[in-house]
């Protein structure tokens, strides 16, 4: 679930999990209208992690469970998991950002849910504490659970998940497989030890546009061209290219273009 | 077999309450706050409704020195069945210590936010309010034991003959306390849960019978009291006030009302409902 600041992901993930009141609308889960149980069978991680800082990750993990009516021998599976057992007996307000943000998958994790939502779980991480989550994040989607993400980081986003939706101020403005994202246009970067290379591009019938970056030349394809194509012309004028990458359209271009279109 | 049936939902219902009780005492018990207040109030609870003698004493050799003398023999503060409201009386004056404690337990869960998480791990908002209510019975049950254990022990000590009559007399005023320190402590859960923030929910714990009193005295001035004065007891402190009558202007040859009256209790247990009642529609209405 995308979206820039204040476009309403977690109260949209709030009203799902009964901490919102919506004004008006309906939802179900699992095809029934949502109660306490239904919830029971989520696991859920809105914003920040929630815990009692006085009680240690363990305890407040058994509070979780109480209340989630979960198992309290899934515990220790869960906290190995997410990397704390060593630190599962200090008080939770000793643990780093990393370590709470952990905790907070576990504490989703310890009734062994169906769905799992995660909130911008890896806010305010360093590069290793997200590489950590997302690779968290994989091993769980991995065991089968549904995972849905809120988060407004794209990268993310097109490393992890298989759908997307795009929110703003409250409201729907795409839907779709991340898969699809770029289908039907074809980028592809070159670069070759030859100072015309810009105006020798422009010649091949099957650019549409071209573009410099880093030293790179950006050549967008015409619709039935490919890299294989460009690479084949570029050999016939005796030209060897040094690199040739084709390139996607990235989810944070077409995300900035759902949210364009929509401004008016 | 429907005898059946409704014995079995019963027993499910009392589980379940014990469960929602044991949820908010795991969340108590290893918080050190609950300890030392808790231990602080049973103590000094302990200790003022044991040292009554030794208090007498003091004020009798205070006396002395006015010349005047108080034979402390001749007041039978500890014994049965006066026993039963005199204590009872002085440890009505502890419960604000119970009462902060309570008001801490609630706003703590807003303050960490750990309400929403509760509420998004599957607890439904009358679940949370229920756990913390069952919490507050609890804790009423307690000081009703502790007070039932010392009033037994210091009556038997100092109680000269134990006349089985006397000694069942005025029991009911343990039922009298339990109601004033439940409904006390729904009061103070009600506040915490309006106004959240623990500073000023405890302030505003602390002035309510000030309040109260600033209130009566405007709306009964002296020339309509006579007609609306019966209106006072309806007040929501003062009927928890009332539950149990200060009993010590009897030992100065003074009439006072030595049992709990039937009203007094109707109206404090109709302010208790409607004290948890009003904590449960705000929960209920806000987005937390």
């Amino acid at each position: 679930m995308l979206g820039p600041n204040g476009s309403g992901k977690t109260t949209t993930l709030g009203m799902l999990m009964g901490v919102v009141n919506p004004t008006s609308g309906s939802f179900s889960w699992f095809g029934e209208s949502p109660s306490h149980h239904t919830r029971k069978k989520i696991g859920a991680v809105l914003e920040h992690p929630i815990f009692y800082p006085y009680l240690s990750g363990q305890k407040n993990l058994e509070l979780n469970a109480m209340i989630k009516g979960a198992d309290p021998a899934n515990i220790p599976k869960v906290l190995e998991t997410v990397e704390l057992s060593a630190r599962k007996d200090d008080k939770y307000r000793t643990y780093s950002l990393g370590m709470k943000q952990r905790l907070a998958i576990a504490s989703a994790l310890v009734s062994d849910p169906i769905i799992l939502i995660l909130d911008e779980p890896t806010n305010g991480l360093d590069p290793m504490g997200i590489a950590e989550i997302r690779e968290i994040i994989k091993k769980i989607a991995a065991d089968g659970k549904t995972i849905i993400l809120a988060s407004h980081l794209l990268d993310e986003v097109q490393k992890v998940c298989t759908h997307f939706a795009v929110l703003k101020r409250g409201n729907l403005m795409h839907m779709g497989p991340v898969d699809d994202v770029g289908k039907g246009e074809e980028i592809v970067e070159v670069q070759a030890y030859h100072d015309d290379l810009g105006i020798l591009l422009q010649e091949f019938v099957g650019s549409a546009t071209i573009k410099k970056e880093n030293g790179l030349f950006q050549v967008m394809m015409k619709d039935g061209y490919h890299s294989k194509d460009l690479n084949r012309f570029l050999f016939d004028k005796g030209i060897v290219a040094s690199h040739l990458a084709t390139r996607k359209k990235s989810l944070e271009k077409q995300f900035l273009e759902i949210l364009a279109d929509t401004k008016s | 077999m429907k005898f059946w049936l409704t014995q079995n939902r019963r027993y499910l219902l009392t589980e379940h309450m014990l469960h929602l009780l044991r949820i908010d005492l795991k969340k108590m018990t290893s918080y050190r706050t609950f300890w030392v207040i808790c231990g602080l109030y049973f103590l000094t609870l302990g200790f003022t409704t044991a040292s009554g003698m030794e208090i007498l004493k003091w004020l009798a050799s205070k006396g002395a020195e006015f010349g005047a003398s108080i034979n402390i023999n001749r007041i039978p503060l500890y014994h049965f069945p006066d026993i039963w409201q005199n204590l009872i009386w002085i440890s009505g004056l502890f419960k604000i210590v119970l009462a902060v404690m309570v008001v801490i337990s609630i706003t703590n869960e807003y303050q960490y936010r750990t309400i929403r998480q509760n509420i998004i791990d599957g607890l439904s908002r009358w679940e949370f309010l229920q756990s913390k209510i069952l919490t507050n019975v609890l804790l009423s049950l307690m000081s009703v034991v502790m007070i039932l254990s010392i009033a037994l022990v210091t009556g038997f000590i100092y109680t000269p003959t134990i006349e089985w009559t006397y000694f069942f007399g005025g029991t009911e005023f343990f039922i009298a306390y339990f109601i004033e320190v439940f409904a006390f402590l729904s009061y103070a859960l009600m506040l915490g849960v309006l106004v959240q923030r623990s500073g000023l929910t405890i302030v505003l714990l602390m002035l309510s019978h000030m309040i109260e009193a600033i209130i009566k005295v405007n709306v009964f001035r002296s020339g309509v009291e006579d007609q609306i004065g019966w209106l006072k007891q309806f007040f929501p402190l003062e009927s928890i006030t009332n539950l149990v009558p200060l009993p010590f202007a009897r030992y100065a040859l003074q009439e006072i009302q030595d049992y709990v009256a039937l009203g007094a209790v109707a109206i404090a247990l109709g302010w208790t409902v409607l004290f948890n009642y009003f904590a449960y529609l705000k929960l209920k209405k806000s987005d937390i």
